[in-house]
Protein backbone atom coordinates (compact mmCIF):
# COMPACT_ATOMS: atom_id res chain seq x y z
CA UNK A 1 0.00 0.00 0.00
CA UNK A 2 2.60 2.46 1.08
CA UNK A 3 4.55 1.46 -2.46
CA UNK A 4 1.28 2.13 -4.33
CA UNK A 5 1.14 5.91 -2.53
CA UNK A 6 4.65 6.60 -3.18
CA UNK A 7 4.48 5.82 -6.72
CA UNK A 8 1.45 7.77 -7.38
CA UNK A 9 2.63 10.81 -5.77
CA UNK A 10 5.98 10.74 -7.43
CA UNK A 11 4.08 10.44 -10.62
CA UNK A 12 2.02 13.07 -9.84
CA UNK A 13 5.06 15.28 -9.47
CA UNK A 14 7.54 13.70 -12.33
CA UNK A 15 4.70 14.94 -14.89
CA UNK A 16 4.17 18.16 -13.49
CA UNK A 17 7.57 18.99 -13.47
CA UNK A 18 8.03 18.05 -16.90
CA UNK A 19 5.08 19.64 -18.12
CA UNK A 20 5.71 23.15 -16.41
CA UNK A 21 8.89 23.02 -17.78
CA UNK A 22 8.03 22.27 -21.45
CA UNK A 23 5.63 25.03 -21.28
CA UNK A 24 8.16 27.56 -19.54
CA UNK A 25 10.91 26.44 -22.14
CA UNK A 26 8.00 27.24 -25.18
CA UNK A 27 7.40 29.97 -24.09
CA UNK A 28 11.14 31.34 -23.27
CA UNK A 29 11.94 30.14 -26.94
CA UNK A 30 9.19 32.04 -28.36
CA UNK A 31 9.62 34.86 -26.59
CA UNK A 32 13.26 35.04 -27.82
CA UNK A 33 12.51 35.19 -31.51
CA UNK A 34 12.15 38.39 -33.91
CA UNK A 35 8.86 38.82 -35.68
CA UNK A 36 8.91 36.89 -38.77
CA UNK A 37 8.40 39.38 -41.51
CA UNK A 38 8.21 38.57 -45.11
CA UNK A 39 10.79 40.26 -47.38
CA UNK A 40 9.35 41.35 -50.87
CA UNK A 41 12.55 40.77 -52.35
CA UNK A 42 14.21 38.25 -53.64
CA UNK A 43 17.12 36.37 -51.94
CA UNK A 44 19.83 37.81 -53.84
CA UNK A 45 19.17 41.26 -53.83
CA UNK A 46 19.83 43.36 -50.62
CA UNK A 47 17.44 42.92 -48.25
CA UNK A 48 17.51 45.05 -44.54
CA UNK A 49 20.61 46.55 -44.47
CA UNK A 50 22.23 46.06 -41.26
CA UNK A 51 21.58 48.12 -38.17
CA UNK A 52 24.62 49.62 -36.68
CA UNK A 53 25.32 49.34 -33.21
CA UNK A 54 24.29 52.03 -30.95
CA UNK A 55 27.32 53.45 -29.57
CA UNK A 56 27.01 55.06 -25.60
CA UNK A 57 27.11 58.49 -25.46
CA UNK A 58 27.83 59.72 -28.95
CA UNK A 59 24.92 60.93 -30.66
CA UNK A 60 22.96 58.95 -32.94
CA UNK A 61 24.10 58.57 -36.29
CA UNK A 62 21.26 59.06 -39.21
CA UNK A 63 19.42 55.73 -38.90
CA UNK A 64 18.72 53.41 -42.35
CA UNK A 65 15.22 52.95 -42.59
CA UNK A 66 12.82 50.25 -41.64
CA UNK A 67 13.12 47.30 -43.98
CA UNK A 68 10.05 47.38 -45.90
CA UNK A 69 8.06 44.56 -44.47
CA UNK A 70 4.83 42.14 -46.43
CA UNK A 71 2.29 40.46 -44.55
CA UNK A 72 1.07 37.69 -45.94
CA UNK A 73 -1.94 35.43 -44.75
CA UNK A 74 -0.60 32.04 -43.67
CA UNK A 75 -3.61 30.54 -46.13
CA UNK A 76 -2.17 31.94 -49.04
CA UNK A 77 1.43 30.92 -48.11
CA UNK A 78 3.56 28.68 -45.94
CA UNK A 79 6.60 26.72 -45.01
CA UNK A 80 7.33 24.09 -47.29
CA UNK A 81 9.16 21.52 -44.99
CA UNK A 82 7.26 18.77 -44.13
CA UNK A 83 4.48 19.10 -46.60
CA UNK A 84 2.97 16.00 -48.17
CA UNK A 85 3.36 15.36 -51.98
CA UNK A 86 0.90 13.18 -54.14
CA UNK A 87 1.81 11.62 -57.55
CA UNK A 88 -0.73 13.18 -60.55
CA UNK A 89 -2.48 9.67 -59.77
CA UNK A 90 -2.80 10.79 -56.12
CA UNK A 91 -0.57 8.27 -54.41
CA UNK A 92 1.47 8.95 -51.72
CA UNK A 93 4.70 10.52 -52.66
CA UNK A 94 6.15 11.34 -49.20
CA UNK A 95 7.38 14.79 -47.85
CA UNK A 96 9.42 17.48 -48.91
CA UNK A 97 12.37 17.26 -46.00
CA UNK A 98 14.83 19.86 -48.21
CA UNK A 99 15.14 22.18 -51.26
CA UNK A 100 18.02 22.60 -53.09
CA UNK A 101 19.10 25.99 -54.74
CA UNK A 102 22.21 26.89 -56.47
CA UNK A 103 24.12 29.59 -56.20
CA UNK A 104 22.30 32.11 -58.27
CA UNK A 105 19.31 31.85 -55.94
CA UNK A 106 17.62 29.62 -58.12
CA UNK A 107 15.33 27.00 -56.61
CA UNK A 108 16.15 24.18 -58.83
CA UNK A 109 14.82 20.72 -56.62
CA UNK A 110 13.03 19.30 -53.65
CA UNK A 111 14.41 16.37 -51.34
CA UNK A 112 11.23 14.16 -50.58
CA UNK A 113 11.37 11.25 -48.12
CA UNK A 114 9.57 8.63 -50.32
CA UNK A 115 8.77 5.60 -49.13
CA UNK A 116 9.03 3.11 -45.87
CA UNK A 117 6.68 2.16 -42.88
CA UNK A 118 7.11 3.39 -40.00
CA UNK A 119 9.85 4.72 -40.70
CA UNK A 120 12.13 1.70 -42.02
CA UNK A 121 12.91 1.45 -45.34
CA UNK A 122 12.53 5.08 -46.47
CA UNK A 123 14.60 6.81 -49.42
CA UNK A 124 15.46 10.80 -50.15
CA UNK A 125 14.93 11.49 -53.36
CA UNK A 126 15.61 14.38 -55.25
CA UNK A 127 12.82 15.90 -57.86
CA UNK A 128 12.87 18.67 -60.17
CA UNK A 129 11.38 21.79 -58.69
CA UNK A 130 9.63 22.41 -62.42
CA UNK A 131 7.96 18.91 -61.46
CA UNK A 132 6.08 19.93 -58.46
CA UNK A 133 3.11 21.65 -59.31
CA UNK A 134 1.63 23.93 -56.52
CA UNK A 135 -2.15 23.99 -56.77
CA UNK A 136 -4.88 26.44 -54.57
CA UNK A 137 -7.54 24.38 -55.95
CA UNK A 138 -8.30 21.96 -53.72
CA UNK A 139 -9.06 22.58 -49.71
CA UNK A 140 -5.81 21.76 -48.58
CA UNK A 141 -2.86 23.03 -51.14
CA UNK A 142 -1.45 20.23 -52.59
CA UNK A 143 1.93 19.90 -53.91
CA UNK A 144 1.40 17.17 -57.05
CA UNK A 145 4.98 15.79 -58.37
CA UNK A 146 4.26 15.00 -62.21
CA UNK A 147 5.75 11.69 -61.22
CA UNK A 148 4.16 8.01 -60.28
CA UNK A 149 5.73 5.64 -57.90
CA UNK A 150 7.20 3.30 -60.08
CA UNK A 151 9.10 6.51 -61.95
CA UNK A 152 10.47 7.76 -58.64
CA UNK A 153 11.20 4.32 -56.88
CA UNK A 154 14.51 3.69 -58.36
CA UNK A 155 15.98 6.72 -58.36
CA UNK A 156 19.59 6.84 -56.55
CA UNK A 157 19.42 8.58 -53.52
CA UNK A 158 20.09 12.26 -52.22
CA UNK A 159 23.09 12.30 -50.31
CA UNK A 160 24.81 15.10 -49.13
CA UNK A 161 28.64 15.70 -50.54
CA UNK A 162 27.87 13.83 -53.77
CA UNK A 163 26.06 15.13 -57.16
CA UNK A 164 23.07 15.44 -57.06
CA UNK A 165 20.60 13.56 -58.95
CA UNK A 166 17.45 14.99 -59.65
CA UNK A 167 14.52 12.88 -61.35
CA UNK A 168 12.23 14.50 -63.88
CA UNK A 169 14.68 17.31 -65.00
CA UNK A 170 13.17 18.80 -68.19
CA UNK A 171 14.74 19.94 -71.04
CA UNK A 172 17.62 22.85 -70.25
CA UNK A 173 15.50 26.12 -70.26
CA UNK A 174 16.99 28.72 -72.74
CA UNK A 175 19.40 30.93 -70.06
CA UNK A 176 20.73 28.31 -69.17
CA UNK A 177 22.08 26.88 -72.14
CA UNK A 178 26.32 27.39 -71.86
CA UNK A 179 26.95 29.11 -74.82
CA UNK A 180 29.76 27.61 -76.88
CA UNK A 181 32.78 29.39 -77.21
CA UNK A 182 33.93 30.85 -80.75
CA UNK A 183 35.13 28.07 -83.16
CA UNK A 184 39.45 28.51 -83.22
CA UNK A 185 40.02 30.34 -86.52
CA UNK A 186 41.52 27.76 -88.83
CA UNK B 1 36.00 -27.25 -1.49
CA UNK B 2 32.04 -27.59 -1.50
CA UNK B 3 29.93 -25.14 -3.25
CA UNK B 4 28.09 -22.57 -1.03
CA UNK B 5 24.28 -22.90 -1.88
CA UNK B 6 22.68 -20.07 -4.07
CA UNK B 7 20.27 -18.23 -3.26
CA UNK B 8 16.94 -18.81 -5.06
CA UNK B 9 17.59 -23.09 -6.05
CA UNK B 10 14.44 -24.17 -4.49
CA UNK B 11 11.73 -24.49 -6.67
CA UNK B 12 9.30 -21.41 -6.72
CA UNK B 13 5.82 -21.18 -6.84
CA UNK B 14 4.65 -17.73 -7.71
CA UNK B 15 0.93 -16.87 -8.02
CA UNK B 16 -0.89 -17.27 -11.39
CA UNK B 17 -1.83 -13.90 -10.86
CA UNK B 18 1.84 -12.11 -10.52
CA UNK B 19 2.95 -14.56 -13.41
CA UNK B 20 -0.22 -13.12 -15.30
CA UNK B 21 0.48 -9.55 -14.32
CA UNK B 22 4.27 -10.15 -15.94
CA UNK B 23 2.98 -11.66 -19.14
CA UNK B 24 0.61 -8.39 -19.77
CA UNK B 25 3.33 -6.18 -18.51
CA UNK B 26 6.13 -7.23 -20.89
CA UNK B 27 3.34 -6.89 -23.54
CA UNK B 28 2.43 -3.44 -22.47
CA UNK B 29 6.28 -2.01 -22.63
CA UNK B 30 6.35 -3.47 -25.76
CA UNK B 31 3.24 -1.71 -27.32
CA UNK B 32 5.26 1.31 -25.73
CA UNK B 33 8.48 0.49 -27.06
CA UNK B 34 6.90 0.78 -30.66
CA UNK B 35 6.27 3.82 -30.93
CA UNK B 36 9.90 5.33 -30.41
CA UNK B 37 11.54 3.40 -32.96
CA UNK B 38 12.61 4.85 -36.71
CA UNK B 39 8.87 6.22 -36.60
CA UNK B 40 10.45 9.16 -34.67
CA UNK B 41 12.28 10.78 -38.31
CA UNK B 42 8.63 10.41 -39.58
CA UNK B 43 7.25 12.58 -36.93
CA UNK B 44 9.62 14.88 -36.62
CA UNK B 45 9.37 15.70 -40.42
CA UNK B 46 5.61 16.50 -40.32
CA UNK B 47 6.70 18.39 -37.78
CA UNK B 48 8.38 20.37 -40.31
CA UNK B 49 11.86 19.83 -38.17
CA UNK B 50 15.29 19.87 -40.64
CA UNK B 51 17.46 17.10 -41.18
CA UNK B 52 20.02 17.79 -38.90
CA UNK B 53 17.85 18.45 -36.40
CA UNK B 54 16.44 15.21 -36.65
CA UNK B 55 19.87 13.83 -37.05
CA UNK B 56 20.70 15.53 -33.81
CA UNK B 57 17.76 14.23 -31.57
CA UNK B 58 18.92 10.77 -32.78
CA UNK B 59 22.78 10.72 -32.20
CA UNK B 60 21.80 12.15 -28.91
CA UNK B 61 19.34 9.41 -27.60
CA UNK B 62 21.36 6.69 -29.33
CA UNK B 63 24.50 8.27 -27.38
CA UNK B 64 22.24 8.24 -24.05
CA UNK B 65 21.34 5.12 -24.48
CA UNK B 66 24.64 3.71 -25.30
CA UNK B 67 26.50 4.80 -22.13
CA UNK B 68 23.55 4.47 -19.59
CA UNK B 69 23.25 0.66 -20.10
CA UNK B 70 25.69 0.46 -17.55
CA UNK B 71 24.69 2.63 -15.08
CA UNK B 72 20.80 1.82 -15.56
CA UNK B 73 21.78 -1.96 -15.10
CA UNK B 74 23.36 -0.69 -11.93
CA UNK B 75 20.61 0.86 -10.81
CA UNK B 76 18.15 -1.98 -10.69
CA UNK B 77 20.90 -4.21 -9.14
CA UNK B 78 21.13 -1.77 -6.56
CA UNK B 79 16.94 -1.04 -5.99
CA UNK B 80 15.58 -3.08 -3.26
CA UNK B 81 12.13 -3.43 -4.93
CA UNK B 82 12.37 -3.67 -8.46
CA UNK B 83 8.37 -3.30 -9.27
CA UNK B 84 8.97 0.42 -7.89
CA UNK B 85 11.84 1.03 -10.74
CA UNK B 86 9.98 -0.51 -13.55
CA UNK B 87 6.85 2.02 -12.64
CA UNK B 88 8.95 5.08 -12.58
CA UNK B 89 10.44 3.97 -15.81
CA UNK B 90 7.39 3.72 -17.26
CA UNK B 91 5.81 6.98 -15.96
CA UNK B 92 9.09 8.70 -17.04
CA UNK B 93 8.66 7.20 -20.95
CA UNK B 94 4.72 8.07 -20.67
CA UNK B 95 5.89 11.63 -20.33
CA UNK B 96 8.53 11.39 -23.21
CA UNK B 97 6.01 10.59 -25.58
CA UNK B 98 3.07 13.26 -23.83
CA UNK B 99 5.98 16.00 -25.07
CA UNK B 100 6.87 14.54 -27.99
CA UNK B 101 2.82 14.88 -29.13
CA UNK B 102 2.18 18.22 -27.81
CA UNK B 103 5.39 19.87 -27.57
CA UNK B 104 7.59 19.23 -30.82
CA UNK B 105 10.12 21.94 -30.44
CA UNK B 106 13.79 21.29 -30.51
CA UNK B 107 14.96 21.50 -26.31
CA UNK B 108 11.52 19.83 -25.72
CA UNK B 109 12.14 16.83 -27.91
CA UNK B 110 15.70 16.73 -26.66
CA UNK B 111 14.95 16.51 -23.36
CA UNK B 112 11.93 14.07 -24.21
CA UNK B 113 14.60 12.12 -26.05
CA UNK B 114 17.09 11.67 -23.38
CA UNK B 115 14.68 10.92 -20.70
CA UNK B 116 13.08 8.03 -22.91
CA UNK B 117 16.30 6.81 -23.56
CA UNK B 118 17.71 6.66 -19.92
CA UNK B 119 14.19 5.20 -18.85
CA UNK B 120 14.84 2.41 -21.61
CA UNK B 121 18.30 2.01 -20.21
CA UNK B 122 16.84 0.76 -16.68
CA UNK B 123 13.65 -0.45 -17.87
CA UNK B 124 15.04 -3.81 -19.88
CA UNK B 125 17.15 -4.72 -17.34
CA UNK B 126 14.10 -4.77 -14.41
CA UNK B 127 11.53 -6.70 -16.67
CA UNK B 128 14.43 -9.69 -16.78
CA UNK B 129 14.97 -9.18 -12.78
CA UNK B 130 11.36 -9.23 -12.53
CA UNK B 131 11.68 -12.17 -14.07
CA UNK B 132 14.31 -13.76 -12.01
CA UNK B 133 13.05 -12.71 -8.74
CA UNK B 134 9.70 -13.88 -9.85
CA UNK B 135 10.61 -17.54 -10.95
CA UNK B 136 14.39 -17.66 -9.51
CA UNK B 137 17.12 -19.55 -11.69
CA UNK B 138 15.09 -23.50 -12.15
CA UNK B 139 12.18 -21.99 -14.29
CA UNK B 140 14.00 -18.76 -15.94
CA UNK B 141 14.32 -20.26 -19.03
CA UNK B 142 10.87 -21.23 -19.58
CA UNK B 143 9.58 -17.67 -18.76
CA UNK B 144 12.12 -15.66 -20.80
CA UNK B 145 10.73 -17.72 -23.40
CA UNK B 146 7.11 -16.65 -22.55
CA UNK B 147 8.53 -12.91 -21.84
CA UNK B 148 9.98 -13.24 -25.96
CA UNK B 149 6.37 -14.32 -26.84
CA UNK B 150 4.36 -11.51 -25.21
CA UNK B 151 7.37 -9.34 -26.27
CA UNK B 152 6.97 -10.06 -30.20
CA UNK B 153 3.08 -10.06 -30.08
CA UNK B 154 3.09 -6.49 -28.41
CA UNK B 155 5.28 -5.41 -31.02
CA UNK B 156 3.75 -7.04 -34.03
CA UNK B 157 0.28 -5.57 -33.09
CA UNK B 158 1.02 -2.28 -32.04
CA UNK B 159 3.49 -1.90 -35.26
CA UNK B 160 0.39 -2.82 -36.93
CA UNK B 161 -2.30 -0.48 -34.80
CA UNK B 162 0.52 2.33 -35.27
CA UNK B 163 0.82 1.78 -38.78
CA UNK B 164 -3.01 2.14 -39.13
CA UNK B 165 -3.58 5.37 -36.89
CA UNK B 166 -0.19 7.25 -38.62
CA UNK B 167 -2.24 6.13 -41.95
CA UNK B 168 -5.42 7.26 -40.71
CA UNK B 169 -5.23 9.99 -38.62
CA UNK B 170 -1.76 11.88 -37.91
CA UNK B 171 1.86 10.64 -36.75
CA UNK B 172 0.73 12.94 -33.81
CA UNK B 173 -1.86 10.33 -32.51
CA UNK B 174 0.60 7.73 -31.72
CA UNK B 175 2.46 9.18 -29.58
CA UNK B 176 -0.58 10.10 -27.55
CA UNK B 177 -1.72 6.53 -27.81
CA UNK B 178 1.88 5.26 -26.62
CA UNK B 179 1.53 7.71 -23.67
CA UNK B 180 -2.05 6.55 -22.60
CA UNK B 181 -0.57 2.72 -22.67
CA UNK B 182 0.81 3.80 -19.18
CA UNK B 183 -2.56 2.75 -18.16
CA UNK B 184 -2.73 -0.75 -18.32
CA UNK B 185 1.44 -1.17 -18.18
CA UNK B 186 1.04 0.18 -14.53
CA UNK B 187 -2.35 -2.17 -13.87
CA UNK B 188 -0.17 -5.28 -14.84
CA UNK B 189 2.44 -4.22 -12.76
CA UNK B 190 0.37 -3.70 -9.70
CA UNK B 191 -0.64 -7.33 -10.32
CA UNK B 192 2.68 -8.72 -9.18
CA UNK B 193 2.92 -9.50 -5.88
CA UNK B 194 5.84 -7.49 -4.90
CA UNK B 195 6.13 -9.71 -1.95
CA UNK B 196 6.79 -12.91 -4.18
CA UNK B 197 9.93 -11.07 -5.33
CA UNK B 198 13.17 -11.69 -3.70
CA UNK B 199 15.37 -8.35 -4.15
CA UNK B 200 18.76 -11.01 -3.67
CA UNK B 201 17.65 -13.31 -6.43
CA UNK B 202 16.53 -10.37 -8.65
CA UNK B 203 19.78 -9.40 -8.72
CA UNK B 204 21.56 -13.17 -9.51
CA UNK B 205 21.93 -14.29 -6.05
CA UNK B 206 23.65 -12.73 -3.33
CA UNK B 207 27.45 -11.77 -3.08
CA UNK B 208 28.97 -13.93 -0.69
CA UNK B 209 31.50 -11.94 1.69
CA UNK B 210 34.32 -12.04 0.86
CA UNK B 211 34.14 -12.43 -2.83
CA UNK B 212 33.91 -8.92 -3.57
CA UNK B 213 37.41 -7.21 -3.62
CA UNK B 214 37.88 -4.04 -1.27
CA UNK B 215 38.46 -1.55 -3.98
CA UNK B 216 35.85 -1.23 -6.27
CA UNK B 217 37.18 -0.94 -9.76
CA UNK B 218 35.38 -2.73 -12.24
CA UNK B 219 32.86 -5.17 -10.55
CA UNK B 220 34.47 -9.36 -10.23
CA UNK B 221 31.84 -10.04 -12.50
CA UNK B 222 33.05 -8.11 -15.39
CA UNK B 223 36.16 -9.95 -15.49
CA UNK B 224 34.88 -13.01 -15.75
CA UNK B 225 35.83 -14.59 -18.90
CA UNK B 226 32.71 -16.13 -20.56
CA UNK B 227 31.31 -13.09 -20.23
CA UNK B 228 33.71 -11.09 -21.97
CA UNK B 229 33.91 -13.58 -24.94
CA UNK B 230 29.87 -13.60 -24.85
CA UNK B 231 29.96 -9.80 -24.62
CA UNK B 232 32.51 -9.73 -27.93
CA UNK B 233 30.31 -13.05 -29.93
CA UNK B 234 26.96 -10.39 -29.35
CA UNK B 235 28.74 -7.39 -30.39
CA UNK B 236 29.51 -9.05 -33.98
CA UNK B 237 26.46 -10.43 -34.16
CA UNK B 238 24.67 -6.84 -33.96
CA UNK B 239 27.69 -5.44 -36.03
CA UNK B 240 25.82 -7.91 -38.81
CA UNK B 241 22.21 -8.05 -37.96
CA UNK B 242 21.03 -4.24 -37.26
CA UNK B 243 21.78 -3.12 -40.54
CA UNK B 244 19.98 -5.45 -42.35
CA UNK B 245 16.27 -5.03 -42.44
CA UNK B 246 16.70 -1.12 -43.29
CA UNK B 247 18.94 -2.01 -46.12
CA UNK B 248 16.83 -4.81 -47.39
CA UNK B 249 13.79 -2.33 -46.85
CA UNK B 250 15.40 0.83 -48.58
CA UNK B 251 16.10 -2.26 -51.41
CA UNK B 252 12.22 -2.88 -51.58
CA UNK B 253 11.24 0.58 -51.64
CA UNK B 254 13.60 0.48 -54.66
CA UNK B 255 12.06 -2.46 -56.17
CA UNK B 256 8.77 -2.15 -56.48
CA UNK B 257 6.48 0.88 -55.52
CA UNK B 258 2.70 -0.13 -54.70
CA UNK B 259 3.12 -3.09 -52.44
CA UNK B 260 6.28 -1.64 -50.55
CA UNK B 261 4.66 -0.67 -47.73
CA UNK B 262 2.75 -3.70 -47.55
CA UNK B 263 6.07 -5.27 -47.98
CA UNK B 264 8.13 -3.97 -45.44
CA UNK B 265 5.45 -4.21 -42.85
CA UNK B 266 5.40 -8.08 -43.59
CA UNK B 267 9.09 -8.36 -43.04
CA UNK B 268 8.63 -6.56 -39.47
CA UNK B 269 5.84 -8.51 -38.30
CA UNK B 270 6.71 -12.22 -39.77
CA UNK B 271 9.35 -12.54 -37.38
CA UNK B 272 7.59 -11.36 -34.69
CA UNK B 273 5.23 -14.23 -35.43
CA UNK B 274 8.07 -16.44 -35.50
CA UNK B 275 8.77 -15.43 -32.10
CA UNK B 276 5.96 -15.78 -30.89
CA UNK B 277 5.25 -18.97 -31.93
CA UNK B 278 8.44 -20.61 -30.78
CA UNK B 279 9.76 -19.03 -27.77
CA UNK B 280 8.28 -20.97 -25.08
CA UNK B 281 9.70 -23.99 -26.64
CA UNK B 282 13.18 -22.23 -27.06
CA UNK B 283 12.93 -21.23 -23.30
CA UNK B 284 12.22 -25.14 -22.64
CA UNK B 285 14.90 -26.81 -24.66
CA UNK B 286 17.32 -24.62 -22.62
CA UNK B 287 17.18 -27.26 -19.77
CA UNK B 288 16.72 -30.05 -22.12
CA UNK B 289 19.86 -29.24 -24.72
CA UNK B 290 21.56 -27.13 -23.01
CA UNK B 291 22.49 -23.43 -24.27
CA UNK B 292 25.27 -23.86 -26.63
CA UNK B 293 23.16 -25.57 -29.43
CA UNK B 294 20.43 -23.28 -29.27
CA UNK B 295 22.76 -20.07 -29.55
CA UNK B 296 24.51 -21.64 -32.80
CA UNK B 297 21.43 -22.37 -34.24
CA UNK B 298 20.56 -18.38 -33.37
CA UNK B 299 24.00 -17.71 -34.71
CA UNK B 300 24.01 -20.01 -37.75
CA UNK B 301 20.77 -18.35 -39.22
CA UNK B 302 22.17 -14.71 -39.63
CA UNK B 303 24.91 -15.57 -42.40
CA UNK B 304 21.97 -17.45 -44.26
CA UNK B 305 19.48 -14.64 -44.11
CA UNK B 306 22.59 -12.67 -46.02
CA UNK B 307 22.96 -14.95 -48.35
CA UNK B 308 19.52 -14.84 -49.09
CA UNK B 309 19.22 -11.46 -49.11
CA UNK B 310 22.03 -10.63 -51.79
CA UNK B 311 20.91 -13.41 -54.20
CA UNK B 312 17.06 -12.84 -54.33
CA UNK B 313 15.32 -10.13 -55.49
CA UNK B 314 11.83 -11.50 -55.48
CA UNK B 315 9.99 -9.96 -52.48
CA UNK B 316 8.05 -12.78 -51.58
CA UNK B 317 11.43 -14.81 -51.29
CA UNK B 318 12.55 -11.94 -48.92
CA UNK B 319 9.32 -11.97 -46.56
CA UNK B 320 10.25 -15.71 -45.93
CA UNK B 321 13.79 -15.00 -45.34
CA UNK B 322 12.23 -13.28 -42.43
CA UNK B 323 11.50 -16.19 -40.75
CA UNK B 324 15.42 -16.31 -40.34
CA UNK B 325 15.27 -13.12 -38.78
CA UNK B 326 12.71 -14.54 -36.43
CA UNK B 327 14.45 -17.92 -35.70
CA UNK B 328 17.55 -15.59 -34.50
CA UNK B 329 15.00 -13.19 -32.53
CA UNK B 330 13.24 -16.17 -30.52
CA UNK B 331 16.77 -17.80 -30.26
CA UNK B 332 19.03 -14.61 -29.12
CA UNK B 333 15.76 -13.07 -27.15
CA UNK B 334 15.80 -16.05 -24.76
CA UNK B 335 19.33 -16.66 -24.35
CA UNK B 336 21.01 -13.36 -24.05
CA UNK B 337 19.52 -13.11 -20.52
CA UNK B 338 19.67 -16.77 -19.80
CA UNK B 339 23.09 -17.15 -20.15
CA UNK B 340 23.50 -13.73 -18.11
CA UNK B 341 21.46 -15.23 -15.63
CA UNK B 342 23.81 -18.29 -15.71
CA UNK B 343 27.53 -16.12 -15.57
CA UNK B 344 26.09 -14.04 -12.83
CA UNK B 345 24.80 -16.54 -10.31
CA UNK B 346 25.76 -15.68 -6.64
CA UNK B 347 27.45 -12.21 -7.87
CA UNK B 348 24.17 -9.82 -7.00
CA UNK B 349 25.33 -8.15 -10.47
CA UNK B 350 22.87 -9.74 -13.09
CA UNK B 351 21.61 -6.46 -14.00
CA UNK B 352 24.67 -4.37 -14.79
CA UNK B 353 25.61 -7.55 -16.63
CA UNK B 354 22.51 -7.10 -18.79
CA UNK B 355 23.79 -3.74 -19.51
CA UNK B 356 26.94 -4.66 -20.47
CA UNK B 357 25.55 -6.71 -22.92
CA UNK B 358 23.28 -3.99 -24.31
CA UNK B 359 26.19 -1.64 -24.42
CA UNK B 360 27.86 -4.24 -26.76
CA UNK B 361 24.27 -4.39 -28.72
CA UNK B 362 24.01 -0.84 -28.94
CA UNK B 363 28.00 -0.59 -30.36
CA UNK B 364 27.11 -3.18 -32.80
CA UNK B 365 24.40 -1.93 -33.81
CA UNK B 366 25.68 1.75 -34.33
CA UNK B 367 28.24 0.41 -36.18
CA UNK B 368 26.18 -2.00 -38.38
CA UNK B 369 24.55 0.88 -39.76
CA UNK B 370 27.39 2.80 -40.48
CA UNK B 371 29.06 -0.57 -41.95
CA UNK B 372 26.06 -0.95 -44.09
CA UNK B 373 25.31 2.09 -45.33
CA UNK B 374 29.24 2.59 -46.65
CA UNK B 375 28.92 -1.14 -48.25
CA UNK B 376 25.90 -0.39 -50.00
CA UNK B 377 27.26 3.54 -51.06
CA UNK B 378 30.02 2.21 -52.73
CA UNK B 379 29.62 -1.54 -53.81
CA UNK B 380 26.02 -1.81 -53.98
CA UNK B 381 23.29 -3.19 -52.45
CA UNK B 382 24.26 -7.31 -52.54
CA UNK B 383 28.12 -6.87 -52.01
CA UNK B 384 26.78 -4.99 -48.72
CA UNK B 385 24.81 -7.82 -47.57
CA UNK B 386 27.73 -10.28 -48.40
CA UNK B 387 30.02 -8.44 -45.90
CA UNK B 388 27.06 -8.24 -43.32
CA UNK B 389 27.05 -12.12 -44.14
CA UNK B 390 30.91 -12.24 -43.80
CA UNK B 391 30.58 -10.67 -39.86
CA UNK B 392 28.10 -12.89 -39.10
CA UNK B 393 29.99 -15.92 -40.06
CA UNK B 394 32.91 -14.48 -38.00
CA UNK B 395 30.06 -14.39 -35.52
CA UNK B 396 29.26 -17.66 -35.42
CA UNK B 397 32.95 -18.90 -35.40
CA UNK B 398 33.27 -16.90 -32.32
CA UNK B 399 30.74 -18.24 -30.88
CA UNK B 400 31.21 -21.69 -32.09
CA UNK B 401 35.16 -22.06 -31.22
CA UNK B 402 35.06 -19.87 -27.80
CA UNK B 403 31.49 -19.33 -26.07
CA UNK B 404 31.44 -22.68 -22.92
CA UNK B 405 28.25 -23.96 -22.42
CA UNK B 406 27.03 -22.11 -19.13
CA UNK B 407 23.76 -24.42 -18.07
CA UNK B 408 24.69 -25.13 -14.39
CA UNK B 409 25.55 -28.83 -14.06
CA UNK B 410 22.00 -30.52 -12.07
CA UNK B 411 22.85 -31.00 -8.71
Amino acid sequence: MHHQRTILVVSVCAISLALIASIATTKFLAAAELPQTNQPHPANAPAATPQPAQQPGTAPAASPPPAAATVLDNREASGILGRAVLSTANENMGRIIDVVVDQNGRVRAAIIDFGGFLGVGSRKIAVDWNALHFSPDKEHNRIILELTRDQVKAAPEYQEGKPIIVLGALAVSPDLQLTTSAMPEK
Amino acid sequence: MPKPPVAGDAPLAPSRRSLRGLDWFVFCVADIQTGFGPFIAVYLTTQKWTQIDIGLILSVAGLVALVGQIPGGAIVDAARSERVVASLAIVVISISALTYAAFPTFSAVLVAAILHAAASCVLGPAIAALSLGLVGHRAIGERLGRNARFSSIGNGLAAAAMGACGHFFSARAVFVITALLLAPAQLALRNIASGEIDADRAHGGRVEPGVEPKHFHVPVVLQKRPLLIFAGCIMLFHLANAAMLPLMASALTTRSSASATVLIAACIVVPQLVVAGISPWVGRQTGLWGRRPLLIIGFAALPLRALIFAAVSDPRLVVLAQCLDGVTAAALGVLVPLILVDLTRGTGRFNMAQGLIGTMTGIGAAASTSLGGYLTDYFGSPVAFLGLGAVATTALASALIFMPETRPNPD
